[in-house]
C-alpha cells in the first residue's frame, strides 16, 4: 500500500466507521477522529523523516524526482477518433508539498482538540471533518490535474456544511458567501483544466493527459493547441496562456486570500466554529499558496515571470491593507482574520520574487502561519467558549485573571508579529530579502512590505494592552472571571506543541529549509529556463 | 568549527559562549522555579551574571589589543546562500561583553533588594533574558543574528517596562517603546536586505572587516558598485537611512526618542541597566559595527542629529520634575554626544564615552532608585497621595542619606564632566575633537562644536538643579507631616555595595592614570583607528578649562536659584519654559497627529473594505438575486404562462365543445336546427 494513499484515505476510513456506529456511541466520535488524525500525523512524520534530499530529488517538473509516488490508470475511455481519455490516480510529493503535508497533519490534530466544544450533531460534524481532512491531504498529494480538481472541489462541500450548520449567528450568510466565492474561482478553473487536457499529450502513450508534471514541459503540448507556448493563440484578444494563468490565479487567490478577493474570509472566520476556523486559516489558505506554486507558476512560468510585478503588488497591498484593517477591528477573531490576510501577503510577495530566498521565505511563511494562526484561533476559541464574547473592549486585565492563558497569547502574538526566535521572523525576513533581491519586482515593494511588520506589532500590542494588561475589568463581572480562569489539560495539549513548533522552526529553520531547498532551487531554475 | 582553531582560541570562544549562555540558563531556571520560591531565583541570576562577568573578563584579557577571533558554523542554507551563525570577538565586542556583565552585576545585586520577593521569579526571568540577548547581540557575527538579538533586547525591554502590568501607564509605555523600536527594526531589516542584495552575504567580517566587501565598493556615476553586483546609488542612502532609524530608535535619538522617558515606568533597576547603560548604547555599538559603510555626508548627518538631540534633551531636562525623567533626558542627551562623536570621526571617544556613561548613569539611576524607594516607603506608610518620583517632594536628603548623596554627587560630576571623574576624560575628548573637526570646514560646521559646548553648560545646570532640589534645602515631606519622625536611610547593603562599586568606577583611575588626558586612557587607545591622533592643538587646553569653569559658574547660579531661592530663571508661564516642560511638544504631535492619522486611515480602510469591496460583492449578490428573480418571473409568467395559456385555450375549447354533449334530445334538435339554419343563411347570402 502506498503511504500517501494511506495518508489520504485513512480519514475516509475512519469517517465510514463513524457513519456505521450508532448515535448512542456519539461520545466516542471525537476520540475516533483524534485517532485518525494522530495516525495521519504519525505517517506524515514518517514521510518527513524518510524524505530524501539532494539535487536528484528536486521534483517540480521531473516526474522521476517525486517521492512516494503511486500512479495507477484510473479512468481510461476509448473515445474513438478523439483518442483515449486518460485519467490517472497519480500521487507523489516533492519539497514543495512534503512540509505542507506535515503541517496539515499537525493542524488537523489541533482542530480535533478544538472540536470538543461541538455539542450537537456530532456524527455529522466528525464525518464531514474527516472528509475535509481527506480532501486536503489529497490536494497536496495529487499530481494529476483531474484528481487535484476532484479533491479541491471535495473540500468545498464539507466546509460549507461545517460553517453553515455549526457556525455562529450569521452562519448561513457566511457559508453561502464562502461557497460562492470559491465556487466562482473553481468553475473557471475547470475550463482551463479541460483546455490544458486538450493541449497536452502524454509522450509515452500519445493520449491527452491531465498529468500536471507533463503539463510543465512545453514539448508535450500539441502543435497549434490553444495553450501551447509556441502557438501564441489568443482568447478574447488576450494571449491564451496569460488568460489561463489569470483565471487559475484568481481561483487560488480567493483561497489565499489576496486583496481584493478576501472578503469571504473575515465573515467565514467570525461565523465558523473554532475547529473550522483553525482548518480554514491553518490549511485552506495554504492550498491557495500551494496552487499558485504548483499550478500557476509550474504550468505557466513565463506568465508568472512577466506578471511578477502585479503579483508582487498584490502581495504588498494585501500586507498593508490587511494590517491596517486589523488595526481597526474590535472583534478579536476578525482582527486575527485580517492579520491572516496581511501575513499571507508575504507569501505572495515572496513567490512573486521568484528567487530562492523569496520562495523559501514564502514556503516558510505558509508553514509558520499554519501553526501560528491555528494557535491564535484556538486561543480565541478558549475565551469564546467560556463567555461567548470576544469583543476586545469587553475585557481588560486578563493577565491577572488567567496568567497562563495570557502567556500563550503573548507567545502567539509575539511569534506572529515576527519576533526573532520564532518561525515567522525567518519567513518574513526572507520573503522580503527575496523580494528585494529579485530583478522582477521593484525594490520599493520590499521596503513597503516591511511596514507590514511594523503594523503587525501595532495591532497585536494594542490588543495586548487593551485586553490583557491594566486593571482587571470584565464586562460580565464575576461570572466571567470564574469562567475565564485556568486552562484545561486538553487546551494545553493543543497550545504547547504549537508554541514549541513555532519556536523550534525559528531557531532551527533548517528543519524546513533542508527539505524544501532542492525543490525551491529546481523551481527557480525551471522558471528561468522556461523564460529563456 | 572550534576544532580548527588554536586550542587557546577555542577556549576563548568557549568562555565567550559561556558568558552569553549563562544568563539564558538563569532565565530558564527562573522560569521553571515554582512561584513561591522567594529570593532563590534572584541569587541564581546574580551568581550566573557574576560567572558571566568572569568569563567575559577572561575573553577580554585574551582579545583586547590582540587579533580578532572569528568562528562560525553553518546555521541553515537557503537557496544557494549558506547562512552562518558564529562569534566575532574583536576589541569592540570583547569590551562590550565585559562592560555589560560588569554593569549588570551590581544591578542584579541591587535588584535582589529592590524587587519584592514574590515578584522576583518573573523579574529575574526577564532580566536574565535581557542579559542573554544583550550579550549575544555584541558577539554575533552575522547581520541576521544581529537583527534577531537587536529585537530580542527590545522585547525584553518591553517585558521589563511593563513589569507592573496592571498599571496603565506602564503598559502604554511598553507598547510605545516596542512600536517605536519596531520602526527602527524595519529600518535595520531594510538595511540588511539591501546589503545582502548588494553583497550576497550577512557576514559582518566579510562585509565590514578590513578588506571587506564594503571597502571594495565604490560609487560611480550614480551607481553603487560592489564586487558582487551593483544598484542605483540611492539604495546606499536608503541603507544608511535604515541603519540610522535603527540607531535612533534604540539609542533614543531625535525623532524616535520619545519612548525612553516613558520607559521609566519600569522598575528603577531596569532603567539603570537597560535604559541608561546597556541597551540604549546598542545603537552606538551598531554604528561601531557597520562604521565602514558610511560616507562623509552620512557621517555629517549623524553629527547633526546627535548634536541636536543632545541639545534638545538637555533643554527638556531643565524643567522636568520627575527624578527619573530628568535622568532619562540626560541619557538621551549623552547618547546624542556619542552619536555625534561617531559622526565627527571620534570613533574611539564615542565608545569611550559609552563606557564611562554606562557606569555613572547606572550609578545615578540606582541612587534615584534608593531615594524613590525611601520616599515610596513613607508614602505607603502614611498613605499619602504624592508622586514618589517628584523632586519637589524631596530636599535636604544629604544628611539622611550620606552614602547616596556622595554617590549621586560623583555620578553628577562625571555627567557634567569635571576633572578627576571618568566623564571628564571621555566628554571633554568629544568636545575637543568636535572643535578640531570643525576646523578648516565652512562656518556652518562650527554650529556643532558650539552647540555641544552650550549643551554642556545646560547639563551642568540641570544636574545642579537635581542635586540641590533633592539633597539641599528642607525635606518637603517634613512640612507635610510635621509631627512624624520620618525614617529615611541609605537602605540595606544590597543597595550600598552597588553604589560604592559604581562610584569607584566613575572616577578616573579605572580608565587612565593621567586624570587630564583622554588620549592616554587605555580604552581610547584600544579603539583609536589610527595612531597619529596625538595632535596638540590649542583646544586640548582651552576646552577642558573653559568647560570646567563654565560648569562651576552655572552650578553656582543654580545654587543661588534653588538653595538661596533667588528668582533668576524664566517664569513658568514663558513660552520657552512651556516648550521645555512639554518636551517640545514632540510627543503630543506624535500622539495627536501621527497615531491619529494611522488610526483614521485604518478605520477608513475598514469602511472601504466593508462598504466598497464587500459592498461590491453585495451588489453582485443583489444583482444576481434580482436577475434570478427576473428569471423566475419570466419563467412563471411568460414561459410557464404561455404553456398555461395553451392549456387554458385547449380547456376552453374542450369545454365549449363539451357543452354540446349534454345528452338532452331537445338540445340536439335545437342544435341541428341551428346548424341547418346557419347553412341555409350562408347559402342565401352567397
Amino acid at each position: 500500500m502506498n503511504i500517501l494513499t494511506l495518508l489520504i484515505f485513512i480519514p475516509a476510513l475512519f469517517g465510514l466507521l463513524i457513519l456505521a456506529l450508532p448515535a448512542s456511541l456519539k461520545q466516542s466520535f471525537k476520540y475516533i477522529t483524534l485517532a485518525a488524525t494522530l495516525i495521519q500525523l504519525g505517517l506524515s512524520i514518517w514521510l518527513y523523516i524518510n524524505f530524501q534530499t539532494g539535487a536528484a530529488f528536486g521534483g517540480i517538473n521531473h516526474e522521476s524526482q517525486f517521492q512516494f509516488v503511486q500512479k495507477i490508470s484510473w479512468i481510461s475511455l476509448d473515445l474513438g477518433t478523439a483518442g483515449r481519455m486518460q485519467v490517472d490516480y497519480f500521487v507523489g510529493v516533492d519539497g514543495i508539498s512534503i512540509l505542507l503535508l506535515v503541517m496539515t497533519a499537525v493542524v488537523m490534530v489541533i482542530a480535533v482538540l478544538a472540536s470538543w466544544e461541538i455539542k450537537h450533531n456530532l456524527k455529522g460534524f466528525f464525518v464531514l471533518f474527516l472528509l475535509l481532512d481527506m480532501a486536503v491531504a489529497g490536494v497536496f498529494c495529487a499530481l494529476d490535474f483531474f484528481l487535484f480538481y476532484l479533491f479541491y472541489e471535495l473540500m468545498l462541500l464539507p466546509l460549507y456544511f461545517l460553517i453553515g450548520i455549526w457556525g455562529g449567528v450569521r452562519r448561513e450568510y457566511a457559508a453561502i458567501k464562502f461557497f460562492l466565492y470559491t465556487l466562482f474561482g473553481s468553475v473557471f478553473m475547470l475550463l482551463i483544466m479541460v483546455g490544458l487536457y486538450l493541449s497536452v499529450t502524454d509522450p509515452a502513450t500519445g493520449n491527452h493527459t491531465f498529468n500536471i508534471v507533463q503539463m510543465m514541459n512545453p514539448a508535450n503540448y500539441q502543435q497549434g493547441s490553444v495553450f501551447s507556448i509556441f502557438s501564441h493563440q489568443t482568447l478574447f484578444g488576450i494571449p491564451a496562456r496569460v488568460l489561463a494563468f489569470v483565471v487559475l490565479f484568481i481561483a487560488f487567490a480567493i483561497k489565499v486570500p489576496v486583496v481584493p478577493l478576501h472578503t469571504w474570509l473575515p465573515d467565514a472566520h467570525v461565523e465558523a466554529p473554532t475547529p473550522v476556523s483553525i482548518i480554514l486559516a491553518g490549511v485552506l489558505l495554504k492550498i491557495g499558496g500551494y496552487g499558485i506554486i504548483r499550478i500557476c507558476i509550474g504550468i505557466f512560468p513565463e506568465v508568472a515571470y512577466q506578471g511578477a510585478y502585479w503579483l508582487g503588488l498584490l502581495g504588498v497591498v494585501s500586507i498593508l491593507y490587511g494590517a491596517l484593517n486589523a488595526l481597526a477591528q474590535r472583534d478579536l477573531k476578525r482582527l486575527i482574520a485580517y492579520s491572516s490576510v496581511s501575513h499571507m501577503g508575504f507569501v505572495l510577495l515572496g513567490l512573486a520574487s521568484q528567487t530562492a530566498e523569496g520562495v523559501s521565505g514564502a514556503m516558510m511563511q505558509m508553514i509558520s502561519h499554519g501553526f501560528l494562526s491555528s494557535m491564535l484561533f484556538f486561543l480565541v476559541g478558549v475565551i469564546y467558549t467560556r463567555v461567548h464574547d470576544r469583543d476586545i473592549y469587553n475585557f481588560r486585565g486578563l493577565a491577572t485573571v488567567n496568567p497562563q492563558y495570557t502567556t500563550y497569547v503573548m507567545i502567539a502574538f509575539f511569534a506572529s508579529l515576527g519576533l526573532p526566535g520564532f518561525s515567522a521572523f525567518i519567513a518574513e525576513a526572507f520573503s522580503l530579502t527575496g523580494a528585494f533581491k529579485s530583478e522582477l519586482i521593484p525594490n520599493w515593494m520590499a521596503v513597503c512590505g516591511s511596514i507590514g511588520i511594523l503594523l503587525s506589532a501595532a495591532y497585536f500590542l494594542w490588543t495586548l494592552q487593551r485586553m490583557f494588561f491594566g486593571k482587571e475589568l470584565l464586562k460580565g463581572g464575576d461570572s466571567w472571571k470564574q469562567a475565564l480562569t485556568g486552562l484545561k489539560l486538553r487546551e494545553k495539549l493543543a497550545l504547547f506543541p504549537l508554541a514549541v513548533l513555532a519556536l523550534v522552526l525559528g531557531i532551527m529553520p533548517s528543519l524546513v529549509f533542508s527539505k524544501i531547498n532542492d525543490s525551491v532551487l529546481a523551481l527557480v531554475e525551471f522558471t528561468k529556463q522556461m523564460v529563456r | 568549527m572550534i576544532s580548527t582553531l588554536q586550542y587557546i582560541d577555542s577556549q576563548t570562544v568557549t568562555y565567550a559562549l559561556a558568558a552569553v549562555g549563562l544568563p539564558l540558563v538563569a532565565a530558564i531556571i527562573n522560569l521553571l522555579l515554582p512561584a513561591r520560591s522567594g529570593r532563590v531565583g534572584g541569587w541564581i541570576s546574580a551568581v550566573t551574571i557574576f560567572l558571566s562577568a568572569v568569563c567575559a573578563a577572561i575573553v577580554f584579557g585574551s582579545i583586547w589589543n590582540h587579533n580578532a577571533l572569528h568562528t562560525q558554523q553553518l546555521w541553515f542554507t537557503i537557496g544557494n546562500t549558506a547562512v552562518n551563525a558564529g562569534v566575532l570577538l574583536n576589541n569592540l565586542s570583547a569590551f562590550m561583553l565585559l562592560l555589560v556583565t560588569v554593569i549588570a552585576l551590581p544591578v542584579h545585586i541591587y535588584s535582589t533588594a529592590y524587587i519584592k520577593s514574590e515578584e522576583q521569579n518573573r523579574y529575574f526571568t526577564y532580566l536574565s533574558f535581557f542579559c542573554f540577548s544583550m550579550l549575544a547581540l555584541v558577539v554575533v557575527d552575522s547581520m541576521i543574528l544581529l537583527y534577531a538579538f537587536w529585537e530580542l533586547v527590545g522585547f525584553s525591554s518591553y517585558l521589563l517596562i511593563g513589569f507592573w502590568f496592571t498599571r496603565d501607564s506602564a503598559v502604554q509605555a511598553n507598547k510605545k517603546a516596542f512600536i517605536m523600536n519596531r520602526i527602527g527594526d524595519i529600518g535595520l531589516l531594510s538595511a540588511i536586505i539591501i546589503l545582502f542584495a548588494q553583497y550576497h552575504t550577512f557576514d559582518l567580517v566579510a562585509l565590514f572587516g578590513t578588506n571587506g566587501l564594503v571597502f571594495k565598493s565604490t560609487i560611480q556615476n550614480g551607481m553603487w558598485i560592489a564586487l558582487t553586483g551593483q544598484m542605483p546609488q540611492v539604495w546606499q542612502y536608503v541603507a544608511f537611512a535604515g541603519i540610522f532609524l535603527a540607531v535612533a530608535a534604540k539609542s533614543a535619538q531625535f525623532p524616535l526618542h520619545t519612548w525612553l522617558p516613558d520607559a521609566m515606568e519600569g522598575p528603577t533597576s531596569v532603567s539603570a541597566l537597560i535604559h541608561a547603560a546597556t541597551m540604549v548604547a546598542a545603537g552606538v555599538f551598531l554604528l561601531g559595527r557597520v562604521y565602514p559603510m558610511f560616507s562623509a555626508d552620512e557621517l555629517n548627518m549623524l553629527a547633526i542629529i546627535g548634536c541636536f538631540t543632545a541639545f534638545l534633551a538637555a533643554t527638556i531636562a531643565l524643567t522636568q520634575n520627575d527624578l527619573k525623567r530628568i535622568l532619562a533626558y540626560s541619557t538621551i542627551s549623552q547618547l546624542g554626544y556619542m552619536i555625534m562623536a561617531m559622526g565627527i570621526n571620534a570613533y574611539a571617544s564615542s565608545l569611550f564615552h559609552l563606557a564611562t556613561h554606562a557606569f555613572f548613569k547606572c550609578l545615578l539611576f540606582l541612587c534615584a532608585g534608593v531615594i524613590i524607594h525611601e520616599i515610596h516607603h513613607i508614602k505607603e506608610e502614611h498613605q499619602l497621595t504624592i508622586d514618589a518620583q517628584n523632586i519637589n517632594n524631596m530636599g535636604g536628603l544629604r544628611k539622611k542619606m550620606p552614602l547616596t548623596f556622595i554617590a549621586t554627587l560623583i555620578g553628577c560630576l562625571a555627567l557634567v564632566g569635571l576633572p578627576f571623574t571618568s566623564g571628564y576624560l571621555s566628554k571633554d575628548g568629544i568636545l575637543i575633537q568636535a572643535f578640531e573637526w570643525a576646523e578648516g570646514k565652512s562656518v556652518w560646521f562650527k554650529i556643532i562644536p558650539i552647540g555641544i559646548f552650550i549643551t554642556s553648560g545646560i547639563t551642568a545646570f540641570y544636574v545642579a538643579r537635581l542635586i540641590f532640589k533633592v539633597f539641599f534645602g528642607e525635606f518637603k515631606l517634613k512640612a507635610l507631616l510635621p509631627n512624624v519622625h520620618l525614617h529615611v536611610s541609605d537602605g540595606s547593603w544590597g543597595f550600598r555595595i552597588p553604589l560604592v562599586f559604581l562610584s569607584l568606577c566613575s572616577l578616573f583611575p579605572l580608565f587612565s592614570f593621567n586624570p587630564f588626558s583622554y588620549e592616554h586612557a587605555w580604552l581610547f587607545e584600544g579603539f583609536s583607528l589610527s595612531n597619529n591622533v596625538l595632535g596638540e592643538s590649542i583646544y586640548h587646553h582651552v576646552i577642558p578649562v573653559s568647560i570646567s569653569v563654565l560648569s562651576i559658574l552655572v552650578a553656582g547660579w543654580a545654587f543661588s536659584v534653588y538653595v538661596k531661592q533667588r528668582r533668576l530663571v524664566l517664569s513658568e508661564s514663558s513660552f520657552l519654559f512651556k516648550m521645555s516642560y512639554n518636551q517640545w511638544y514632540i510627543d503630543a504631535f506624535y500622539k495627536r497627529v501621527i497615531v491619529k492619522a494611522v488610526l483614521l486611515l485604518s478605520n477608513a480602510l475598514y469602511w472601504f473594505d466593508r462598504a466598497i469591496v464587500d459592498g461590491f460583492i453585495q451588489v453582485l449578490q443583489q444583482v444576481t438575486l434580482f436577475l434570478s428573480g427576473l428569471a423566475a418571473w419570466v419563467d412563471r409568467y411568460l414561459v410557464d404562462g404561455f404553456l398555461y395559456l395553451v392549456t387554458q385555450l385547449v380547456k376552453g375549447i374542450g369545454n365549449f365543445f363539451r357543452g354540446f354533449q349534454s345528452g338532452r334530445v331537445q338540445y340536439y334538435l335545437f342544435s341541428m336546427l341551428a346548424a341547418v339554419l346557419a347553412v341555409f343563411i350562408i347559402k342565401l347570402l352567397i
